[in-house]
């Protein structure tokens, strides 16, 4: 396997070495150009002078990843990743609108495809003075968290975090219309998403996962039945900043965003299952015919950022109400929970910024979520010791260094759990060689005791990543 | 209205009591705004005391003595410096050269609304070059009393981070230029002490008064004694050694404001350096307060980008 991929790899890589070799000295020649405009101190220097004045902007860049695991994993690929991607983004500016697309050609050799991924394809218009409107894919944001999420809902890429692709990817796009009114010191943002859009979660096509019904990691791909959800995700944020304090409220009506409800999907089958497996008492002698849900979830919760001492402070809340699970006793879906999260981030000394997160998951009605899962249940192999905590907390920090004028920044994020017993490092560099050409490497460590712990359960998914890109 | 209007010419009147009379057009210009001033007279009671103070403000000028009180001179130049104007725009572009000679760009458009003169400040910067960063939004609240706020919007994950205040001499943007470079150093950081007065300039030393905040040791700052620019600082480290330099490299008048459109920050260290051009620098637009907002992050004002 490795040494095919070698070779299939190595002309592709060669062939992006060119390329960026002939794009970087088309950019020194762009340089030159725009330096002798410098050397005679005018700003009559056509190259800005079009930059300034077009209504078009084209950019991109092209870039080359490589990511493998650490240790064997049960998927096929040994590569986290193993692609290379060309952006391109065109914008139009005009009075009244503005139009942008940005998308990307990738070839992703980790599952041996090569697609078009639109990431951006939006008409943003002010029809009255005091409203934004924008329509269409777009990437939607919103919270104080850093890589922890409570009121943003909006569709995140799991498996691009986990691969090492750049933190512009975590963010998935949606279908999506947003309204933003504005009405004194208030602002009003209300997302609208037709269609569900689910996080691009963990499948087993590149990272493996645990599953309680296996007990034990998996990595199904292709064979991992989801059945989708065709329903209206609405998110809603009220918003306002009063002495420097930024408050906001939110809420959301849709579905829980990973698919965290099982049902049978043979429907003849499907109700004599559900009710026995709400009682606990279900042996379902073939896992293909039990496929995973997104469950109806609302939720409402608020936040607040605030300069504090020499440093900022956030905290967040949110109340996730599983609708279909209200009682918390059908152990097929997942039950409400409450979040909170606590932050503060400060710099330490000259570029030199520390963060540290504390982030609360309490699951709701624990009591009849325990007794949802009997350990006589055959469903669920070890069923008491991996319940879920009632408390389930995790602490991060963020170190982060830049060094020569700022072109070299150094990142470790990591994520402990202290009621888990496990926690995933994210070490990274970033080093800008010019304004075209960057690089960066990092890798993503998990840690624990047990099998099916949130982060432990990635142990075999740890791997070390390169980036090379190129922007055009 | 027509108060803001005078005091808008108060301030005009008092960038231009800087420059030389001896240019005609200057005259005339003067010569305006006072036939302007007279008009205005007749129609608002609180014009008596503008013009009064226009008039104390020409015979200050009919003297144009030195300056002796450093707290005057620092204060004119702060002023000259970052508060022209009630509010002001430009495009800006900074080319930054490491020691090696390799090369970066840097290209945004500012928008800049003070609340008060020598006061706080809105500030917002519009990146537009490199593409890596275009579309990228900085956001200042500068506050005289208090740290800063600042924001930046990354328009790639639609995500306004929040910045903490932090060391204002950390770089902007890669470039030699600091934060506060940028958007003004408080002067109440400083002990200043008056050493010369040249023809032209007036020399100043400045000694920080908390040490530790800072990377050098003492700054000698010549500020122009016509339009209270400073045009030349250099910076010393505690062996007297000259680490970095700032140079003023073309000045024009705009709008009646003296205006650097080109400045130089070298680090003497490794002579590394960074050049800032600025153009289309307008005063007075009447940039509105509500502009200076989170909405401006997501959906650029572009009336006000022209």
């Amino acid at each position: 396997m490795s040494k095919i991929s070698i070779f299939t790899k190595l002309p592709l890589a060669i062939l992006f070495t060119v390329t960026m070799i002939s794009s970087v000295n088309a950019a020194n020649v762009t340089n030159a150009v725009a330096e002798d405009d410098w050397a005679d101190d005018s700003w009559g220097d056509d190259e800005w002078q079009e930059q300034a004045s077009s209504a078009w902007q084209f950019s991109g860049f092209a870039e080359l990843g490589q990511g493998n695991f650490l240790q064997d994993n049960i998927v096929d690929s040994s590569s986290s990743l193993s692609e290379l991607r060309a952006r391109a983004e065109i914008s139009y500016s005009a009075k009244t609108f503005e139009f942008n697309a940005s998308g990307d050609l990738l070839h992703d050799q980790v599952i041996s495809d090569t697609q078009w991924q639109t990431r951006e394809l939006t008409l943003s218009a002010s029809p009255f003075s005091m409203l934004d409107v924008k329509i269409g894919r777009q990437v939607l944001t919103w919270g104080t968290g850093d890589y922890l999420f409570l009121n943003d809902l909006f569709a995140k890429d799991w498996q691009s975090f986990f691969s090492g692709r750049d933190d512009e990817y975590l963010k998935a796009p949606s279908n999506s219309v947003r309204l933003t009114a504005y009405a004194s010191d208030f602002s009003f943002d209300f997302a609208w998403t037709p269609t569900f859009t689910p996080d691009n979660y963990l499948t087993g096509e590149r990272f493996a996962f645990y599953s309680p019904i296996s007990g034990e990691n998996i990595a199904p791909g292709d064979d991992f039945l989801v059945e989708q959800t065709r329903g209206d995700q609405f998110s809603l944020r009220i918003a306002t900043t009063k002495q420097g304090v930024e408050y906001a409220v939110y809420g959301y009506k849709g579905y829980w965003t990973t698919p965290v409800g099982f049902k049978a999907s043979d429907t003849s089958a499907a109700n004599t299952f559900n009710a026995n497996i709400i009682k606990g008492n279900v042996v379902p002698t073939d896992n293909q015919h039990i496929s995973a849900y997104f469950p109806e979830m609302n939720s409402f919760g608020a936040s607040m950022r605030m300069p504090l001492g020499k440093g900022l402070f956030n905290s967040e809340f949110a109340y996730y109400n599983s609708v279909e699970d209200s009682q918390g006793d059908k152990a097929n879906i997942a039950n409400s929970q409450l979040r909170i999260l606590v932050g503060y981030e400060q710099e330490l000394a000259k570029d030199f910024t520390a963060s540290m997160q504390y982030y609360l998951e309490q699951t709701l009605d624990y009591q009849a979520y325990q007794q949802s899962y009997p350990q006589s249940n055959p469903l669920y192999n070890s069923a008491e010791d991996e319940l879920v905590d009632e408390f389930r907390q995790v602490l991060t920090m963020r170190l982060r260094y830049a060094t020569m004028q700022q072109k070299l920044t150094y990142n470790l994020f990591a994520f402990y759990s202290p009621t888990d017993h496990d926690s995933y490092l994210k070490p990274s560099l970033n080093y800008r060689y010019s304004d075209q050409v960057s690089f960066s490497a990092g890798a993503n460590l998990f840690f624990g005791e047990q099998a099916h712990t949130f982060f432990a359960q990635h142990k075999d998914n740890s791997n070390a990543w390169l980036r090379l890109r190129v922007h055009y | 209205m027509a108060v803001k209007t005078a005091q808008r010419q108060l301030k005009t009147q008092s960038a231009q009591r800087t420059a030389h009379s001896a240019q005609p057009s200057l005259i005339i210009e003067q010569v305006f705004i006072m036939k302007n001033i007279r008009f205005i007279k007749f129609f608002t009671a609180v014009n008596t005391i503008t013009f009064i103070g226009l008039l104390l403000g020409f015979s200050q000028f009919s003297q144009a003595a030195d300056l002796t009180n450093t707290d005057d001179i620092i204060k004119q130049a702060n002023m000259a410096s970052y508060y022209a104007g009630d509010d002001g725009s430009a495009q800006a572009r900074m080319i930054i050269v490491d020691s090696n000679g390799n090369k970066q760009l840097r290209q945004f458009t500012i928008l800049r609304k003070d609340k008060q003169d020598l006061g706080d400040q809105e500030m917002l910067v519009f990146f537009s070059r490199p593409t890596d960063v275009s579309g990228t939004v900085f956001r200042v609240q500068k506050q005289v009393n208090a740290d800063d706020n600042r924001w930046l919007y990354l328009p790639a994950l639609d995500l306004v981070k929040r910045i903490s205040a932090g060391d204002k001499r950390t770089s902007f943007v890669g470039a030699h230029f600091f934060y506060e470079d940028v958007s003004g150093r408080n002067p109440a950081e400083d002990n200043f002490t008056l050493l010369t007065t040249t023809d032209s300039v007036y020399r100043l030393k400045a000694e920080p008064k908390n040490a530790n905040s800072v990377e050098f040791a003492h700054y000698i700052i010549e500020i122009d004694k016509q339009t209270f620019l400073p045009l030349l600082v250099n910076y010393f480290d505690q062996q007297g050694n000259n680490i970095r330099r700032m140079e003023v490299l073309k000045t024009t008048k705009i709008a009646g404001f003296n205006t650097v459109v080109h400045s130089k920050i070298t680090d003497l260290t490794d002579h590394s350096y960074t050049e800032m051009q600025f153009r289309k620098v307008k005063y007075n637009l009447g940039l509105p307060d509500n502009i200076f907002s989170e909405r401006s992050l997501r959906t650029a004002p572009k009336a006000w980008l022209k």
